[in-house]
């Protein structure tokens, strides 16, 4: 894969800044390459939206709605960060996506490489 | 496009919402710039085509990023409402993916994307978002990217503001073509709250009546039976109609209607004959203007609630509606569901005949059928391309629900327990395919969740001038006085030629609250839940109807499509009656929980008596 630079964009009135990315000495990983490739064509939004319609579709966002209820009942209203009910519930979350709804997307991110990479 | 919007002080149902106490920092913040901020935002949203609201990025495919660390794929990138500076959040300890274990600590590093608002602070390179707050002091709040939820970088926990809020859905709103929303069409007019006063009558009406009634033999000792409990014979395959019966004689509001005179079948008969008839050529003119379904109603209920114990034979009922449903009549066996339409539809077309206007059914002004029974569903179309939406409105009498299909999903079993022990609530279990139970609820879910209409089916949005992909959605703009809702339990195939009857077990609960399937809620959880009063908030609270609902009747259907048989179970005062056509006995509620529902009456929780009704003496 091409090694790319990614410029950032300033704007007019914007008083100078060293460019940062500039002193970037790391390369970016792969992981990384996909996403900007995935968002900048608009397939990542397409995908969330799949993803989305999926797990509402098998009861996976009805089980998490009602984990984090459970656990904002538990701790308190007054008692819990945004934070603490993600690191709650992304355990779970991450563990009951259906093996079917992984195995779509994932091919579907696989085609889209093959077509990205021609 | 920039509206100036006023921002005036929450509407009083909006005052039932509960809005969280802001923090220091963003009390600071209004303090020091007002809703200006918040309002300027609406520049800077892009709405998605589900209608959810994120931060646009200038070009568009632009992608938001750390500088120092160059990722745009972490999960939360949060805006600087003030400086527009971008940070990235990791929570400490989160692990990003499986493959790649970042260890934890927050970097966030600023760079900036797009203007909206300068400070006249210094070089931000590489300041950190709360070291960049303590600084300063009021780069505090921010703005999740994907999310367009506000965010306060000291506190590290999310945030919420009506302002922002407000400019979010008026953003939303016009992108999905906001002005167009038509009213609905019935004016929910607030309707004159008339004190209750108890009535007792005066001397001169205490002789009217005496004079003018029969009183009502008492029951005997031995019976323990509620009123108005009577069985009906079958005439020939008529369980369908028995059922259905059962269950519209104990409908509160229609009993109480009829019982209290409200249509008089004496005075009813009266006026047909001075009426000219006003529809030429309908066949049998003088007949069809006695032909009263609510008239032989009105002869039912008084012969149900006069305490006589005997089977009663509605044939005389059976006759008039076959002479308005002439090609439902034979005896064979009928659907109770086609019935009931039938049967409402008959109601309903006899006083238009009567009437000068028609009414308009979904404000239930017409007849008492539709006073009982109507209810009004909006249908939301949802260009996928623009989020154009394109909204109607149509009154329903009952709603047909799909059982699920057949447990195909493939969510873990396992999940489920956890799942068990978070609600106590036997309702909780909406969507519960994890354990593989069918509920009225998971149905209603289904029946409000948006639908993707298929390729072949793309609808020409207004604003993209062309066929597009488009989401329906439907949800309920008003609540009935009786839901009814109707199970499809019978499927017929036209391509196979065959009909065929799903037998599969629905769980149903006594108490519905029917909250989550108004539009106000659909419309709030497709915009994010935002803190705004949204579409039928203050009709439903100036109507002083709640959403809660009781069940009172469940009509059963066993054996199979053609050679099946119906039975009603009724709800008075807390006992459960099963109703088999002559035959009525007590049951536990039990067999009531476990029979196989077709047909379920719930009525506003309002209108439901639940003390006993003894009669009075």
């Amino acid at each position: 894969m091409k090694r790319r630079r990614f410029r950032v964009r300033h704007s007019v009135n914007r008083p100078p800044t060293p460019d940062a990315a500039d002193d970037q000495q790391k390369q970016p990983s792969l992981h990384e390459i996909i996403n900007i490739k995935m968002i900048e064509s608009g397939e990542k939004e397409r995908l969330m939206e799949l993803l989305k319609e999926r797990l509402i579709d098998c009861g996976w966002k009805d089980e998490m709605q009602n984990l984090c209820r459970a656990f904002i009942k538990k701790e308190g209203r007054n008692n819990v960060t945004l934070d603490e009910l993600i690191r709650a519930i992304t355990p779970k979350g991450r563990a009951s996506v259906p093996d079917s709804v992984k195995a779509e997307l994932l091919q579907r991110i696989q085609t889209f490489l093959v077509s990205a990479a021609l | 496009m920039f509206t100036h919007v006023k921002m005036e002080p929450p509407p009083s149902s909006m005052r039932s919402l509960v809005i969280p106490t802001p923090c220091d920092h963003l009390t600071d913040f209004k303090s020091r710039h007002g809703a200006a901020p918040f309002r300027a935002l609406q520049h800077c949203l892009r709405i998605k085509p589900l209608g959810r609201a994120a931060i646009c990025r200038d070009p568009p495919e632009e992608v938001a990023r750390c500088v120092t660390c160059g990722l745009s794929s972490r999960s939360r990138l949060y805006a600087c409402v003030t400086c527009a500076s971008v940070s990235c959040h990791v929570i400490a300890g989160e692990v990003e993916n499986s493959s790649e274990e970042k260890t934890g600590g927050e970097n966030e590093i600023a760079v900036g994307i797009k203007k909206e608002e300068r400070s006249s602070s210094p070089s931000h390179a590489e300041a950190h978002a709360a070291v960049h707050a303590e600084e300063i002091g009021e780069h505090s709040i921010a703005v999740d990217v994907d999310r367009a939820e506000l965010f306060c970088c000291v506190c590290a926990d999310q945030i919420y503001d009506c302002d922002f809020d407000a400019a979010v859905v008026i953003s939303q709103i016009a992108t999905c073509g906001g002005g167009s929303i038509p009213a609905p069409p019935e004016n929910l007019r607030k309707r004159r709250r008339v004190d209750y006063r108890p009535w007792s009558p005066g001397p001169h009406e205490r002789v009217l009546i005496t004079r003018s009634s029969n009183p009502l033999k008492h029951l005997s000792e031995t019976d323990s039976m509620p009123w108005g409990l009577r069985g009906l014979n079958n005439l020939g395959n008529t369980c369908f109609m028995n059922s259905i019966l059962q269950a519209l004689l104990h409908t509160p509001p229609l009993r109480n209607y009829f019982l209290s005179d409200r249509h008089n079948r004496f005075y009813c008969q009266k006026n047909s004959i001075n009426l000219k008839p006003r529809i030429v050529g309908s066949g049998n003119g003088n007949r069809n203007l006695r032909l009263c379904l609510a008239c032989d109603l009105d002869e039912m209920f008084s012969a149900i609630f006069s305490g006589d114990r005997l089977p009663y034979s509605p044939a005389k009922f059976l006759y008039s509606w076959w002479q308005h449903a002439a090609n439902l009549a034979s005896y064979e066996q009928q659907d109770a569901h086609e019935f009931f339409i039938s049967m409402l539809d008959g109601i309903h077309e006899k006083v238009e005949k009567d009437r000068r206007k028609p009414q308009s059914q979904g404000s239930g002004d017409c007849c008492i059928a539709h006073r009982v029974f109507s209810g009004i569903l909006r249908s939301d179309v949802m260009c996928m391309a623009c989020g154009f939406t394109s909204t109607t409105y149509d009154p329903f009498v009952d709603i047909s629900l799909d059982l699920e299909p057949h447990q195909g999903s493939s969510a873990k079993a396992g999940s489920a327990k956890s799942h068990h022990s978070c609600n106590g609530k036997a309702n909780s279990m909406s969507s519960n395919q994890t354990c593989g139970i069918s509920t009225l609820k998971g149905c209603l879910d289904r029946f409000t969740r948006p639908e993707r209409l298929g390729a072949d089916q793309k609808f020409f949005c207004q604003q993209c001038q062309v066929r597009q992909e488009s989401l329906k959605q439907m949800s309920i703009r008003k609540l009935p006085l009786v839901s009814c809702f109707h199970i499809k339990r019978f499927e017929h195939s036209c391509v196979r030629k065959m009909s065929r009857k799903v037998d599969r077990y629905l769980q149903f609960p006594f108490s519905l609250d029917m909250a989550p399937y108004l539009s106000s809620s659909i419309l709030r959880s497709r915009f994010g839940n935002r803190i705004f009063s949204f579409d039928g908030d203050e009709s439903d609270a100036s109507n002083e109807l709640s959403s809660e609902f009781e069940l009172f009747a469940v009509i059963t259907h066993s054996g199979k499509l053609d050679a099946g048989h119906y039975v009603t179970y009724l709800r008075l005062s807390n006992q459960w009656y099963k109703c088999d056509d002559a035959w009525i006995t007590q049951v536990d509620e039990n067999i009531v929980r476990t029979a196989q529902g077709y047909m379920m009456f719930y009525v506003q929780k309002t209108l439901y008596y639940k003390a006993s009704e003894k009669p009075v003496t």
